[in-house]
């Protein structure tokens, strides 16, 4: 049995999920963080696949400029989240409602 | 370069210049606008000198094309209309950027926002395209919330810019929606924002009824709001009276006046019947103006209020004038505007200067002021009795004729009604809350705030002496406005004019003749 | 001959301006500027006058102000026998109180400024004069009223002149606005506001105006009104007595109140037309001429103004009430189609009227500052050429022969007898208030300069210096004499150029007169001196006034000016002051309020209400992200239906 286009998705959609359900219930900030970028990466798989099945280049490219880009953000983020725990003294976003209104 | 584009240029390079100067060269920054907006008065001298009344169009015409996909160009020009309002816009520029010297904090963002306000102001009134005529305007209205905000005074300081941002924002994306219907009323191919060729369009190909009953009035309440038209005037004393000195005059005087500018020059000419059909109801809400603000004028118990207030309530005369659709009240209305404009910077340049020696403008502390400070007291008497139309002065000249034009007025249906009101709030109401404040400010003995307030000496009197010249050349030569104005005033009201008898032939009121009578002897 | 009026018409404003540019701080410069400029215009009056061709077609020299579209207004000047009159009485007298001036205000610290709105008020009232058009004139009109303002308003740190001028001023605008609209009226309906060419228009076809002509004629009327003071606008007159004397010799007894009269002279054709009323207007107006009106509104003034005369106390405003009162005959006069003799009135009245006030500041100098006529007495011996003059001046207001008042004032009662256009009430009016005029001048007389000093001043007082003595001199021969001078003959050229009078010597001058209407000579003479002896049996020696006492209620009601001023204050405060609170209140709390507060507080409502939504967690916000993803890619992909 050879891997078809739908066990990628398949693989894509419950990495996407794993992400979704991460981001929605986990309460620290680092937790959120890796569950965001699972969801990049199967966004990313989910562009190869494509992509390979498709026999175009196009979301390779995008891909690498993902990774790139989330390389970058995860510097920026992981600074800011050292930052705010340094001033705060915590990483749980029940803490962190500065922004209410 | 063009002496046009030099006026409109020469402030906002200045602008530029006062950003590279550094903070502490207090000074330097201070002379580059002086300097900038003198050489733009002599300028705008030479500009209304060498027009010529004569021949009828634009002069001083300058093109540069630069969107010609949308039909956008910079496109300026003067005609009998607008010449007027450069000058004015240069004198009171100077006469602001002279009045600056109350200003003590940030002074360099200060006068940056003032070149820009004067290099806006210029440009809104000398463009002959609708994007540069409404992004002038823009550019020179969003400085004046910011000085209100930052540099002005009292407690209603916030509350003030609130207000006026809102509604001056209002009123200016009202008008851009009607700007842009108008655009888009010409087909396809031709779609030009050059005021100059909508004219000739529309005049060749008038606009369908249906379209100018629904733009017309969007352009009549936008620019209306602008100019503090009844009932959305309330913007306008808070404003005025916590403004810093400059911004209030070059707002009152000369940016306000955009609005009226809009509607004589686009709304008026381009959509006759909505103008026939819509002019009344401007006509009814001018009275608002005319005595339900002439008598709130009454009970202010501030000097600041009180000119803010007489100055919404003589907004009512201009717009009277065009909602008269006559040449002879259109070019009082303009008189009107142009009169206004200086008497409104005076007023507002005084009552800031004695507000820096006095720290109040309540009526109730101050007295006996002429004694104490006699050219202030009589420059401000003065600028009073100018306000309630007292001949020798450019506004009588302008009122008069608005109400000379309201007379043959063909879109009201008793026109003798509105001239008797008209002439009663500017005879004798304007002269009741005026002389009023002269007794209380600066009659009587001497009493609390006025003891040791210095006269106004040297230098600080030219801007003063400008203004007051100003209204008294044209006061006692209205022909130095009225001789430009002839032409343009009559082409605008033409295309209202075919329907003029038809309307003129309905029963009279009462009071009004049949029809005027042949001459036995023609003018001489 | 053509820059001669011009000259007269700005020399004054010339020198008002370089006061004001260069002499403000010195007192003989700004007087000798001022005097000098006045002179001018007087001496090339005389010019004008002397060489004004014989049968009177009117000079006229002008130009554009002001054109717009079929409006056309000229600035120029216009020369006839109306105008030389006034320009001889303007510059003459007005040249007299100048010289007067610089003797009484000598030491105010003021009198560069004074000096400058003299002839600043000079040159309004020679615009007013020699204007050839209704707005040229509104305009001379309004800074008449501009430097009466600040001349009344001289001593404006006190609180009653600061009031005085401001009530004059706003009287006067209420006055003002009727004539505008009366002119924009006329022009609206006849195209022109040149009175030569209204004038022609209306010989010729008298009813051009049609439906408004009696509108027409009672709004001009309005401003009339306001300047001469008639009633009821007749209240500023007294209180500008707060201005300086000579002031009010100049501008509020001979010059600028008479300007009423001239407006309604220069403007008789218009009064003159057929009257006629709107169709729309009330049927009860139909009986009413605009002539008529301006009769009776003349006949009122005259007797009111003489009956509060005859109760006041304060020796300004005694001459102040008497000035409005023969306004008021001047009026009475045009009323009656007699334009020549309220001309000739208004001149002969400037002359004794300003004698009359310069003798009243004489005696206020002498007597640093003392108005009331209680605290005088015994004058006549202290100061002669001032009690002598004063009695000539007095002689002539009363009308006795052969004093300049007699022929003219008889001149307006045969007016009011003539069989064609007079009216028996007001010739009743007429002898009434001859009689009233004649008991308080007497009373004025007798108590001021006869009798015993009654305070400390008045027995210390003395003859005033030569420059404000001999002002008195050259005033009392005009007073004494005019009538003789045939003023009337002149201006009947200028009324009825056809039916010109026959010269004739003076002799018959003297008795024409009693020849004319002899019924009204005599019942006017009979009525003076019934004045003269009563007052002289009340007050002769008199220290205190007796007739309150034997007047009660009336005396009271003449006293306080039969409560007119209380009355116009109410009115004040029922319309304007209320509407001004109503506007005040509306725009506070129904547009500010209501609307505008409405609108933001609305707005900041729902602001509040969504503000609950916003939680800060993070997470419920990524929720609510996702569900709507969800919801927008079900719509966007999910079932079509």
């Amino acid at each position: 049995m050879t891997a078809g286009l739908e066990h990628y998705l398949g693989v894509s959609a419950l990495l996407f999920g794993l992400g979704l359900v991460g981001v929605l219930l986990r309460g620290n900030l680092i937790l959120m963080y890796l569950s965001l970028e699972l969801m990049l990466n199967a966004a990313s798989l989910a562009l190869v696949a494509f992509d390979r099945f498709n026999g175009t280049r196009n979301g390779q490219i995008l891909v690498f400029f993902i990774i790139t880009v989330a390389a970058a953000e995860v510097a920026v983020g992981l600074a800011l989240l050292v930052a705010l725990y340094r001033k705060r003294q915590t990483a749980q976003v029940e803490d962190l409602t500065g922004m209410k209104l | 370069m063009p002496l046009l584009t030099t006026i409109i240029v020469l402030p906002l390079a200045a602008a530029l210049l006062v950003a590279l100067v550094p903070r502490d060269l207090r000074f330097g920054i201070r002379l580059v606008a002086l300097a900038a907006t003198l050489a733009d008065l002599i300028l705008a001298t030479v500009l209304f000198l060498q027009f010529d009344p004569g021949t009828a169009g634009y002069q001083c015409v300058h093109r540069v094309p630069w969107v010609s996909a949308l039909g956008i160009e910079y496109h300026v020009g003067v005609d009998g209309v607008n010449v007027g309002l450069v000058l004015l816009a240069a004198v009171v520029a100077f006469a602001a950027a002279c009045a600056s010297w109350e200003i003590r904090s940030r002074e360099k963002e200060f006068y940056l926002l003032l070149l820009i306000m004067a290099g806006g102001v210029l440009g809104a009134f000398a463009s002959l395209d609708l994007v540069f005529f409404y992004g002038f305007h823009e550019l020179a209205l969003v400085p004046t919330f910011i000085m209100i905000g930052v540099w002005g005074r009292g407690e209603e300081r916030e509350y003030a810019t609130f207000k006026i941002t809102l509604y001056l924002t209002l009123g200016a994306l009202l008008a851009l929606v009607g700007l842009l219907a108008l655009y888009l009323q010409l087909p396809a191919g031709d779609r030009t924002f050059d005021v100059e060729r909508l004219t000739a369009y529309f005049q060749a190909h008038p606009m369908s009824e249906a379209a100018q009953q629904w733009i017309f009035p969007v352009l009549m309440f936008g620019f209306g709001i602008l100019v503090s038209l009844w009932p959305f005037h309330t913007w306008a004393p808070p404003a005025y009276s916590a403004a810093p000195t400059p911004t209030a005059m070059l707002h009152a005087g000369v940016l306000k006046k955009f609005g009226l500018y809009g509607l004589i020059r686009i709304a008026v000419p381009l959509m006759p019947e909505g103008a026939q059909r819509w002019l009344p109801v401007l006509a009814a809400l001018c009275l608002g103006n005319l005595l339900h603000v002439g008598w709130v004028a009454m009970r202010q118990e501030n000097l600041n209020r009180l000119f803010a207030n007489s100055s919404v309530a003589h907004m009512g005369f201009a717009f009277l004038g065009i909602a008269s659709l006559t040449q002879i009240g259109l070019a009082g209305a303009v008189v009107v505007m142009v009169a206004h404009g200086f008497l409104a910077a005076l007023m507002f340049g005084l009552g800031g200067h004695l507000w820096q020696q006095t720290r109040t403008l309540e009526m109730n502390d101050l007295g006996g002021l002429l004694r104490q400070a006699p050219f202030l007291g009589t420059a401000t008497i003065m600028a009073m009795l100018a306000g309630c139309g007292l001949p020798g002065f450019a506004n009588f000249a302008g009122e008069v004729l608005v109400l000379f034009g309201a007379s043959k007025t063909v879109t009201l249906a008793s026109p003798h009604t509105w001239v008797a009101l008209a002439a009663w709030a500017g005879l004798v109401i304007g002269a009741v809350y005026m002389l009023r404040a002269v007794r209380r400010i600066f009659h009587g003995p001497l009493a609390g705030h006025s003891a040791g307030v210095p006269d106004m000496s040297g230098w600080r009197r030219v801007p003063f002496v400008l203004l007051l010249g100003a209204l008294m050349v044209f006061g006692c030569f209205p022909r130095g406005l009225t001789d430009n104005l002839q032409l343009p005033a009559a082409l605008i009201v033409a295309p209202a004019a075919p329907r003029a008898p038809a309307l003129a032939a309905t029963p009279a009121a009462p009071g009004s003749p049949p029809a005027a009578m042949p001459r036995s002897s023609a003018m001489p | 001959m053509h820059s001669l009026p011009w000259i007269i018409l700005f020399a004054p404003l010339l020198a008002a301006a370089g006061i004001t540019l260069f002499t403000l701080r010195n007192p003989a410069r700004s007087a000798l500027l001022s005097v000098s400029a006045v002179a001018v215009a007087f001496v090339l009056s005389v010019v004008a006058f002397l060489v004004f061709p014989a049968p009177s077609a009117p000079v006229e020299l002008s130009g554009v102000w002001l054109a717009v579209g079929s409006l056309q207004v000229e600035f120029g000047v216009r020369l006839d026998p109306l105008s030389l009159v006034m320009l001889l009485i303007v510059t003459g007298v007005g040249g007299v109180i100048h010289v007067y001036s610089c003797g009484y205000m000598r030491g105010d610290r003021g009198t560069g400024r004074y000096f400058a709105c003299l002839s600043f008020f000079t040159f309004s009232m020679l615009l007013v004069v020699l204007a050839t058009n209704f707005l040229q004139l509104f305009i001379g009109w309004e800074l008449v009223g501009l430097s009466s303002y600040l001349l009344i308003g001289f001593w404006y740190e006190r609180e009653s002149a600061a009031e005085a001028c401001k009530k004059a001023f706003l009287t006067n605008r209420l006055g003002d606005v009727g004539f505008l609209l009366g002119i924009i009226l006329v022009w609206a309906t006849l195209g022109s506001l040149h009175f030569g060419e209204l004038a022609a228009v209306l010989e010729t076809t008298p009813g051009a105006l049609g439906a408004v002509a009696s509108l027409a004629g009672l709004l001009v009327f309005c401003g009339a009104m306001g300047k001469s003071a008639q009633f009821p606008l007749h209240v500023w007159l007294p209180d500008a007595m707060e201005g300086p004397t000579p002031v009010s010799a100049l501008i509020h007894a001979a010059t600028m109140v008479a300007a009423g009269v001239y407006l309604l002279c220069r403007v008789f054709f218009l009064l003159e037309a057929t009257p006629a009323w709107p169709d729309a207007a009330p049927a009860w107006l139909d009986g009413i001429t605009a002539l008529g009106v301006v009769g009776w509104i003349g006949g009122v003034t005259a007797l009111l103004a003489a009956l509060i005369a005859v109760q006041q106390d304060d020796i300004k405003r005694i001459l102040a009430y008497s000035t409005l009162s023969q306004l008021g005959y001047m009026m009475m006069a045009v009323g009656l189609s007699a334009p020549v003799p309220a001309m000739f009135h208004l001149a002969t009245h400037a002359f004794f009227k300003a004698l009359l006030f310069l003798g009243a500041g004489a005696v206020i100098v002498s007597l640093h500052h003392e108005q009331n006529i209680w605290r005088m007495g015994g004058l006549h011996a202290r100061m002669p050429a001032t009690a002598w003059t004063f009695l000539i001046a007095t002689l002539a207001l009363c009308g006795v022969p052969p004093f300049s008042g007699f022929f003219s004032k008889d001149a307006i009662l045969a007016a009011a007898l003539d069989p064609a256009r007079g009216s028996g009430g007001l010739f009743l009016v007429g002898v009434a208030v001859a009689f009233l005029t004649a008991f308080y001048m007497t009373r004025l007389v007798l108590v001021t300069f006869q009798g015993t000093p009654r305070s400390a001043p008045a027995s210390e007082a003395v003859e005033t210096s030569p420059v404000m003595k001999w002002p008195l001199v050259v005033l009392a021969v005009p007073a004494a004499l005019a009538g003789f001078w045939s003023i009337d003959r002149f201006l009947d050229r200028h009324f009825h150029p056809a039916a010109a009078a026959p010269a004739s010597g003076w002799f018959e001058q003297w008795v024409a007169p009693l020849v004319h209407a002899p019924l009204a000579v005599l019942l006017s003479l009979v009525a003076v001196g019934l004045g003269f002896y009563t007052a002289y049996l009340l007050y002769r020696g008199a220290a205190t006034d007796p007739l309150p006492a034997k007047l009660g209620l009336l005396a009271r009601g003449m006293r306080a000016k039969f409560y007119l001023d209380e009355l116009n204050a109410w009115c004040i405060r029922l319309t304007h002051d209320a509407l001004a609170r109503l506007a005040d209140w509306i725009d506070r709390w129904i547009i500010a309020g209501v609307m505008v507060r409405g609108t933001h507080g609305t707005t900041e409502l729902v602001g509040r209400a969504l503000r609950l939504v916003q939680s800060g967690n993070l997470q419920t916000y990524v929720l609510v992200v996702v569900l709507g993803i969800a919801a927008v890619l079900w719509l966007a992909l999910g079932p079509r239906p």
